[in-house]
């Protein structure tokens, strides 16, 4: 990569970092709302008499609903945001395009999501006594990473989507818990009748989340998870040739109208 | 007098009609189902599921605590958002500067909250008997209606304060909004709040609706009167403490604001 791209993704993450951390209110979003799920399925776990909760379902998920609710909120609202403060348009005219502002974005928040599975990684080993013995690291660090690049895969299809279609924050309200349901972020995806678990099998997350429980827990097979990361990578590339797709009929609609403010 | 109760009542609903418009009016349709039933839906869908794979076998506990809780979003976030927008959009200058008196604008704000609270519940629980088998056969449905009002007006209580702060914050929105999630842990809604560490127990029986929940579910299964009326008195008394808090915390804002000769600029 070219000196002067390196700087702009630099510069580009500080700006967006900078915008997200101006308020420890966010910060919120990160650390108590999977912290209340994680609650919730802990609190589930013990009245149905079980004696100790199954900590990667149950908390290390909550740090993916963590990091997915942060993308899911800051994805879809950056644009809502934009258009309502008139940054749009400065963004749309100026020489970097839309879509690679859209991208490096994303990958902001997704890396700062990492804050969130981090904490319940914490929170697992400290309160809880999660043991590290018998998990396949270089299945979890590959899964992690496919994880991240589903998600990114996502948030750049939806930020495009949303100033393509012009739908507001009740899209991101729809499809955070939905997403979180399908995939099975607390839960695996067995637990889900067969018709969703169908469903499920269109999201990138799905495949790559459940190579990583099989990672943490102990039991993969080189073929299971070959087999779910290849999913994941195949299913992510489609998000993301939706969004190259999207973005054109972005920049488009501003040639026909003349209007930068026109998405 | 009666031209003064007259006058009052007037404000309050006008004010109740306008308010209620003013936070639903720009929405769509869409917007307006998916933020009322898509996201409560869905989360209690991800609860049950929750509660399958830890060995719950019966998921009714979680359908009918989730669907308890709905009339919080219209009197938590509602009620606080028709007090923190004035701020947003400006208009809370002109709205302390009116002569009007405080008791009917403020109060008002959660009228048809309380009612959207409710009629939201009765739609959602022929879904849940449809859905989840939700047997209805011995329900005391009109101890039930009078808990599911009590609950729509006890939490439009925290709404008053919570609307307040909205008034001295740039924060307000997300203060609900995870103090609306903090609910699903705090209240009864998936699990019986014995179940909580003590303080968090503690905690659960100050807050509105932890009394109205566990009174809903007797009236459910058949519950006469008698029994739950410990349970109602106690509810409407935490209602009644929190909507006099949030009314006296708006009093104190102006006050300040007043004072301060700073009114939006809070």
């Amino acid at each position: 990569m070219r000196k002067w791209s390196l700087r702009l993704v630099w510069r580009q993450m500080d700006v967006q970092i900078r915008i997200r951390t101006l308020n420890w209110y966010t910060l919120l979003i990160f650390i108590l709302q999977p912290a209340i799920f994680s609650g919730v399925g802990i609190l589930l776990s013990r009245a149905a008499g079980n004696p100790v909760p199954n900590l990667v379902y149950t908390v290390i998920g909550g740090g993916i609903m963590g990091m997915w609710s942060g993308l899911v909120f800051t994805s879809t609202f950056d644009i809502t945001r934009d258009r309502r403060d008139g940054t749009l348009e400065l963004i749309v005219g100026s020489p970097t395009s839309l879509g690679m502002v859209e991208a490096i974005r994303t990958f902001t928040n997704v890396v700062a999501g990492l804050f969130s599975l981090g904490a319940a990684f914490l929170v697992a080993m400290l309160v809880f006594h999660y043991s590290l013995v018998g998990i396949d690291y270089v299945g979890a660090l590959v899964s992690l990473f496919l994880i991240m690049f589903a998600m990114w895969c996502i948030g750049v299809f939806l930020a495009n989507f949303i100033a393509w279609s012009r739908l507001t924050g009740a899209v991101a309200d729809l499809l955070e818990i939905p997403v979180a349901v399908l995939c099975g972020f607390m839960y695996p995806v067995s637990v889900l009748p067969g018709w969703m678990q169908a469903i499920s099998a269109f999201i990138p997350i799905r495949w790559a989340l459940q190579a990583l429980d099989a990672s943490l827990l102990g039991n993969s097979s080189p073929t299971l998870l070959l087999q779910n990361w290849t999913f994941a990578v195949l299913l992510s590339l489609l998000f993301w040739a939706l969004s190259r797709w999207l973005e054109g009929k972005v920049h488009d609609r501003i040639r026909i109208t003349g209007e930068l403010n026109s998405i | 007098m009666i031209r003064l109760l007259r006058r009052y009542l007037r404000l309050y609903v006008l004010e109740a009609w306008f308010s209620y418009r003013a936070l639903f009016a720009w929405s769509t349709p869409f917007a307006y189902l998916a933020t009322k039933l898509g996201f409560p839906f869905f989360t209690m869908l991800l609860f049950v599921f929750m509660g399958k794979f830890v060995g719950i076998s019966d998921p009714l506990y979680i359908v009918i605590g989730n669907i308890l809780l709905l009339p919080s979003l219209n009197g938590l976030s509602g009620v606080s958002m028709t007090i923190g927008n004035e701020r947003q959009f400006g208009a809370l200058s002109y709205l302390l500067g009116s002569p009007a008196p405080r008791g009917p604008i403020f109060l008002g704000r959660a009228l048809f909250h309380i009612l959207d609270g409710l009629i939201t519940v009765m739609v959602a629980l022929p879904v849940a008997m449809l859905f989840f088998h939700l047997d209805l056969a011995q329900a005391n449905f009109a101890l039930l209606f009078f808990c599911v009002l009590l609950i729509a007006f006890s939490s439009s209580g925290m709404g008053f304060i919570l609307g307040s702060i909205s008034l001295v914050t740039r924060d307000g929105w997300m203060i609900t909004s995870t103090l609306a999630m903090a609910l699903y842990i705090l209240v009864g809604v998936n699990f019986p709040v014995d179940l909580l560490p003590g303080g968090l127990e503690l905690l659960s029986y100050c807050l509105p609706m932890t009394r109205g929940i566990m009174a809903a579910r007797q009236a459910l299964a058949g519950a006469a009167w008698v029994s739950v009326a410990p349970l109602i008195y106690g509810e409407a008394l935490v209602g009644a403490l929190y909507t006099l808090a949030g009314y006296n915390l708006f009093l104190f804002i102006e006050k300040r604001s007043m004072a301060l000769g700073s009114l939006d600029a809070l």
